[in-house]
């Protein structure tokens, strides 16, 4: 039973050059982002990566702190404070019975963020500045976790393609890691057209999500060279005739592992917590571009001409 | 059949051992799960890199006050040679134990210079009079606009810097205030004489609260040698009027006289206390300072992460029930798909679960957001496994071969795509464990766990599970595993 026939012979050229398309789109976000826009990024690097300033700090009270909602403090400070533009992206939060501040703030200068204390303190009465804790979010943790990042996907995937060298061929390894590459390179790039039109930040749970992408890509990809590597051995049609084949008979098998894998992610992403919304979705998108790729592009690349 | 049956029996003696397991240690939430605090220690060292013994001592010393703080299932761990980690769980309030961990905690005890108590009583005089300007700075709410109030504080401070003859250079006036406190801390120390007993000498420490007030009191406890050089600097000064001091951190906390009676054997008995008038929370503070030691290097405290109850477990728990949900959504796709077969899928990805879960509490492994991440991507992997073996099965069986013949070679032909495909994943997981940090390790183990599972149930368990249920005859109808429009063609 076949559910669809893909004609990936004829449509080879089509195949690599959507695939460019959509490589260029990313690399043109990927570029503008770095270029053009105010983080001069890559991709719009959140908290976890740059840092940021927290602060926190407690108020003195007598007995009780009183009742201040974060949004009254908000349209207070607007009021006091010269440099409104921080006050954009800023976040309070109170604690431990209206008695700690906590205040999130992008990256600022150890003087803003006095001037931002000073200010608060207007509004909400004294602080006790020896229980101030005001320094970036680990700028340099989150530095050792992008490369530590990097660098053990970079070893990893040279691990794969030695195995795939090993178990099938040089030219399969290859494919596998453009596959793999091109996945990786999408999703990046869509976060960075996201970054530059809703200002969506990445955060450590993106470089999580962009390592499961790959493991899923590799072995979406492997299984379907397994099943060229097997019908290139027991059939005697052509060469591109019998790859064409092995990626029909392994459609419905790639389409329904797809399938069972984007339910509880799509479900995840509409009804768990907003703080995974960014999350659910690069790993939906990673698995859709990753299906693609295995069926179309990498079967399409091992095709001769 | 008689090793199917032998396969049948090891599965459900090891789904009975893993509910055994999950129900005797129950799982380890990581604190993005559960809420807590995240404290990034810095060492500081001002010249040259902090030393492998170093890292240790400051170590060991932070891991007894953490100890002393009765946080459970605390975790201190080291970072790139001059950091610390160290995990609070469900601990809201970071402030507080970052108070008694990040504190030098060096205890010293001083006898006072000849002649010099008229300065120390001046000095003593203007250390309360500034003591109590901040706290009348501090507990004054909301009033700070009101100008007569900050000039009565400014005039005050005025008069002391006169007395004093030294005028503080901080900008704004709470930061005068602390400065000018220092500087009187520093002159009073400047009085007395140190001795060679210091916080090295305790074994012990503890608090109680004082009989006449409310106030609270720290008890220390020498070593022998400790109990004797006390004996010794306080037969020294008894009954002169010399001041003995405790001094923690460059502040003295206490100044006492030592009576006459013990001119001759100085106080025995390794025992003193300090009371300086301590609320229980500041005692307390101390008491865990002082019975972990002093840093050997001072440290500082450069992050603080909290992550609220509400904040984190709740949301988090939705989205585990999402994730759930999802799981449900995939087993009724699998029946509807694979009817009979994906009613068996369903039962092993069952079996799967719980033995990864069981897994997770052996060893154990702690569950973080990116542990699930893994945990989910390598369910993927099991129903992936499922779904090639399921695809060969109804090939065969449109060959118009016998369902036992189908089944066995639907996995044996699905065998090498599973292999592969779960050894690569398998490998990258391995690198990333050994090369990751603790977010990516996380990711790594779960993954590489569900894997090395996946292999298991997806080749064993399902077909184990496939063969006894194909031993009943009302099973073994075709019907039950191909779509019905197959029969047409």
């Amino acid at each position: 039973m076949k559910l669809i026939n893909l004609e990936i012979v004829k449509n080879k050229r089509k195949i690599i050059s959507f695939s460019s398309f959509l490589i260029l789109l990313s690399l043109l976000g990927i570029l503008y982002s770095t270029f053009n826009t105010s983080y001069k990024k890559p991709i719009n690097l959140g908290m976890d990566f740059v840092g940021g300033n927290e602060l926190r700090i407690e108020r003195l009270c007598v007995d009780k702190c009183s009742d201040i909602s974060p949004d009254t403090v908000l349209e207070n400070l607007r009021e006091v404070s010269k440099n409104k533009k921080i006050l954009n992206s800023i976040k309070f939060q109170f604690q431990n019975n209206n008695k700690l501040i906590s205040i999130r703030t992008p990256y600022l200068s150890i003087e803003e963020s006095n001037n931002l204390i000073t200010n608060l303190e207007k509004i909400i009465g004294p602080l006790n500045y020896e229980s101030k804790d005001s320094r970036l979010i680990g700028p340099k943790l989150g530095k050792r976790l992008l490369t530590n990042c990097v660098t053990s996907l970079l070893v990893s995937l040279l691990a794969i393609s030695l195995y795939i060298t090993i178990r099938f061929d040089r030219k399969y390894a290859l494919y596998a890691l453009i596959a793999l590459f091109h996945d990786l390179l999408i999703v990046f790039g869509i976060f960075s057209w996201l970054g530059i039109i809703l200002s969506v930040e990445v955060n450590s749970l993106f470089a999580v999500s962009l390592l499961t992408i790959a493991g899923y890509s590799v072995n979406d990809t492997v299984v379907i060279f397994d099943r060229i590597r097997e019908n290139l051995g027991s059939r005697n049609e052509g060469y591109n005739e019998t790859i064409q084949l092995s990626v029909n008979e392994s459609f419905r098998r790639t389409t329904f592992t797809s399938i069972t894998t984007l339910i509880p992610l799509l479900t995840l992403s509409l009804f768990g917590s907003y703080s995974l919304f960014w999350f659910s979705l690069s790993l939906s998108l990673g698995i859709i571009v990753g299906s693609y790729s295995s069926i179309l592009l990498a079967p399409s690349l091992l095709l001769k001409d | 059949m008689k090793r199917r049956q032998g396969w049948l029996f090891f599965i459900i003696l090891l789904l009975t051992l893993s509910l055994y397991l999950l129900i005797n240690n129950p799982l380890q939430l990581g604190l993005d799960l559960k809420g807590g605090s995240q404290l990034t220690l810095q060492i500081i060292k001002k010249e040259g890199n902090v030393t492998n013994d170093e890292l240790e001592a400051v170590n060991a010393v932070i891991d007894r006050r953490v100890n002393n703080l009765g946080v459970s299932e605390s975790n201190l761990q080291t970072l790139g040679g001059d950091q610390l980690i160290l995990e609070l769980p469900g601990e809201q309030n970071p402030l507080a134990a970052s108070r008694a961990l990040g504190r030098t905690a060096l205890l010293e005890f001083r006898t006072q210079k000849e002649g010099t108590s008229e300065d120390l009583k001046e000095l003593d005089f203007q250390k309360s009079k500034i003591e109590e300007l901040i706290k009348i700075y501090s507990s004054a709410e909301k009033n700070l606009d009101g100008n007569d109030f900050l000039i009565s504080i400014q005039d005050r401070l005025k008069e002391i810097e006169q007395k004093l003859n030294y005028s503080a250079n901080s900008k704004d006036l709470y930061g005068k205030l602390i400065e000018i406190k220092k500087y009187v801390d520093k002159e009073i120390i400047n009085l007395f004489i140190k001795t060679d007993l210091s916080g090295k000498d305790l074994i012990n420490a503890g608090r109680r609260q004082e009989q006449t007030n409310n106030n609270w009191e720290v008890l220390l406890t020498f070593s022998n040698s400790g109990g004797d050089k006390f004996a010794d600097i306080t037969k020294s000064i008894a009954g002169t009027n010399k001041l003995l001091a405790i001094i923690l951190d460059g502040e003295s906390i206490s100044e006492a006289s030592v009576g006459s009676q013990f001119a001759n054997t100085g106080i025995t008995g390794g025992l003193a206390t300090i009371s300086g008038s301590f609320t229980a929370e500041d005692a307390k503070e101390l008491e865990v300072a002082l019975k972990g030691g002093s840093l050997p290097l001072p440290i500082e405290i450069v992050e603080t992460n909290t992550i609220g109850a509400q904040l984190g477990s709740n949301n988090i728990l939705k989205s585990l029930y999402a994730a759930f949900g999802g799981l449900v959504f995939v087993g009724i796709f699998m029946i509807f798909n694979y009817r009979f077969l994906g009613f068996v899928s369903v039962l092993s990805l069952v079996l799967y679960g719980f033995f990864n879960l069981a897994i997770y509490s052996l060893i154990p492994v702690t569950l973080t957001l990116p542990g699930i991440s893994g945990l989910i991507l390598s369910i993927g992997m099991a129903v992936d496994a499922n779904i090639l073996i399921f695809e060969r099965i109804r090939d065969e069986l449109q060959k118009g071969n016998t369902l036992t013949r189908s089944i066995d070679s639907g996995f044996q032909r699905a065998n090498s795509s599973i292999v592969d495909g779960h050894i690569t994943t398998l490998v990258s997981c391995f690198v990333l464990f050994l090369l990751g940090t603790n977010f990516v390790k996380g990711f790594a183990a779960t993954l590489g766990i569900g894997v090395l599972i996946s292999l298991f149930t997806s080749l064993n368990c399902s077909k184990t599970i496939l063969r006894f249920f194909t031993t009943y005859q009302s099973l073994r109808q075709k019907n039950l595993y191909l779509p019905r429009n197959n029969f047409n063609n």
